[in-house]
């Protein structure tokens, strides 16, 4: 699943692959910004089949922190 | 689809839902057949135009939606797009030099609204321009078709790159990404799971009861349309006035004004667009005795991607963000429900928009043409600011055009200025629906709400209306 969101990643963010991380987070160190935070959920919604709460999804501030939730949602 | 044009095969693509919902406004907005942008863009430095024109032609030789046509086939009356291959332009040049810079701004208004033969070929025109004050560089005109504000940018900041790379040992731009295989894309959304979620959210959101327009001049007009269709609950107003015409006025906010802005914003982690439209919302409330159900029209760029944010073309949706919010909703609440609207719009953005507004429009009995939202809002942060880098210091400035026409009630786009950062304001609006005076006056209103909302975060709208 980690790198499924990995290769999601990359195509909203130029960023070195090897540099995403767990910990990594969306907006300090991957330059995602609100909008395309959004977006890319949109597309993770199908990509890996759940319901997204745009609340509580919102409440995930890391790589590691959104593999938990979509975890917790299959 | 493989089809002969003129002699010629191409691979053809239908319209996206983009290009129709640009091409629908053309017909309800009245605007004629002048659905264009205008934009210039100039370096004050002496330019050395044979390096401008390679620049120019690189730049639509990367640019496959540069190169985009638009054919209606004679038997069948189908619509198609294709891609003609690159052939070597002359850009002509025009030296404004010794004109004044409102005269010049006249001529290329004037150029600006002038229609293209949508179905009969090129659909932008280029051309070298210099402008009073040593400012040089190029105007650019082309139809809403083939490119929105976004890709105009994307464009721009590739002809700079181009130039200065040919004459300045600067590093060569990357490659942009495909128009054609964005088109794909969006043919593959149709039918995909993901169009279906997203017919659900939409689904979801037309079974509410119906919205109510609040126009930005106030209830006037919506009670002259009651009138005039003699129906006393009518909620719905018209998209087009009778003629079209339209105006832009262009107001200049300075640069602290935009930092107290953007650093609230990122006080509250909040979107420096959900502020805006907060202010925009408060202003319709207190224009349109204080109603609760507002709706504006929320501009979606769908360019989150990267091989989005480089394709070209046009991908802008919009939809009805509607927000219900009593009068004791404080401000910090009323920004976050926007946010939160606006989220949702986000994730659901590709959805078709004119199947949302049909379907509106026929459930609440509407007539063609008709609109919930006297005001669309577009937020553009991509803009060309971070160009100064590339020019080291050289004044930049870009201008943009007015067609003279305007498809939609009021349409307000704030984006930051290349120069300095600071935020402008273009309120484009129907000249027949509201005076110059009427749109200071809803400047003058939104800048209050604005400001008084960033001092006064815990104040309810009520107390923001009554400051104000």
């Amino acid at each position: 699943m980690f790198d499924k969101l990995k290769e999601l990643i990359l195509q909203y963010v130029e960023v070195d692959a090897d540099s995403i991380t767990n910990d990594s987070r969306f907006i300090e160190d991957l330059g995602f910004n609100s909008y395309d935070i959004m977006c890319m959920l949109g597309d993770a919604e199908t990509e890996f089949d759940v319901e997204i709460n745009e609340e509580e999804i919102m409440k995930c501030k890391t790589v590691g922190d959104l593999l938990a939730y979509f975890e917790g949602q299959k | 689809m493989l089809k002969n044009i003129g002699g010629m095969t191409y691979d053809c693509y239908p319209l996206t839902s983009a290009q129709l919902l640009n091409l629908s406004l053309v017909k309800e907005g009245t605007a004629g057949e002048v659905e264009n942008i205008g934009a210039g863009n100039y370096l004050q430095i002496d330019l050395n135009i044979a390096a401008l024109r390679e620049a120019l032609n690189r730049a639509v030789e990367r640019c496959e939606s540069m190169r985009m046509r638009i054919w209606k086939d004679p038997d069948t009356g189908e619509v198609w797009q294709y891609v003609v291959p690159y052939q070597n332009e002359y850009f002509e040049y025009y030296d404004f030099s010794a004109w004044n810079e409102e005269k010049v701004t006249e001529v290329l208004n004037k150029w600006t609204s002038q229609p293209f033969d949508l179905y009969g070929g090129k659909l932008s025109r280029i051309v070298i321009v210099s402008l009073p004050n040593g400012f040089n560089g190029f105007y650019y005109n082309v139809h809403h078709a083939c490119m929105d504000s976004s890709s105009v940018i994307a464009f721009t900041r590739d002809v700079i790159e181009i130039y200065c790379s040919l004459l300045y040992d600067m590093p060569y731009p990357k490659p942009m990404a495909s128009y054609i295989e964005s088109v794909k894309r969006d043919m593959a959304y149709e039918g995909s799971k993901k169009q279906k979620k997203d017919e659900e959210y939409w689904q979801a959101q037309l079974s509410q009861k119906e919205p109510m327009y609040t126009d930005y001049t106030g209830p006037g007009r919506l009670m002259q349309l009651r009138k005039d269709n003699k129906n006393k609950k009518q909620r719905w107003g018209l998209l087009a006035s009778s003629d079209g015409k339209g105006n832009t006025i262009t107001y200049e906010l300075d640069v602290d004004s935009t930092m107290k802005i953007m650093e609230f914003a990122k006080e509250y982690d909040l979107p420096v667009s959900a502020v805006i439209l907060h202010a925009i919302r408060t202003v319709l409330c207190k224009f349109n005795n204080n109603e609760k159900d507002i709706t504006i029209s929320d501009l979606v760029s769908r360019r989150s991607t990267l091989a989005n944010k480089k394709c070209g073309g046009v991908r802008m949706h919009c939809f009805p963000l509607r927000t219900v919010m009593p009068l004791n909703t404080t401000v910090l609440d009323s920004i976050r429900m926007i946010k939160k609207a606006q989220d949702e719009i986000f994730i659901h953005a590709d959805y078709d928009p004119l199947k949302v507004f049909g379907g509106l429009a026929e459930k609440f009995g509407a007539a063609e043409g008709s609109t919930y939202a006297s005001v669309d809002f577009t937020y553009q942060p991509g803009t060309l600011a971070g160009i100064g880098q590339t020019l080291n210091g050289i004044a930049f400035k870009s201008r943009w055009y007015s067609s003279g026409k305007q498809p939609k009630p009021m349409y307000i786009t704030a984006m930051h200025r290349p120069n300095d950062g600071g935020l402008n304001f273009y309120f484009g609006y129907q000249t027949e629906c509201a005076t110059p005076e009427e749109i200071e006056f809803l400047y003058y209103f939104t800048g209050r709400v604005l400001f008084r909302s960033i001092e006064n975060p815990d104040a309810t709208l009520k107390e923001i209306i009554d400051m104000t």
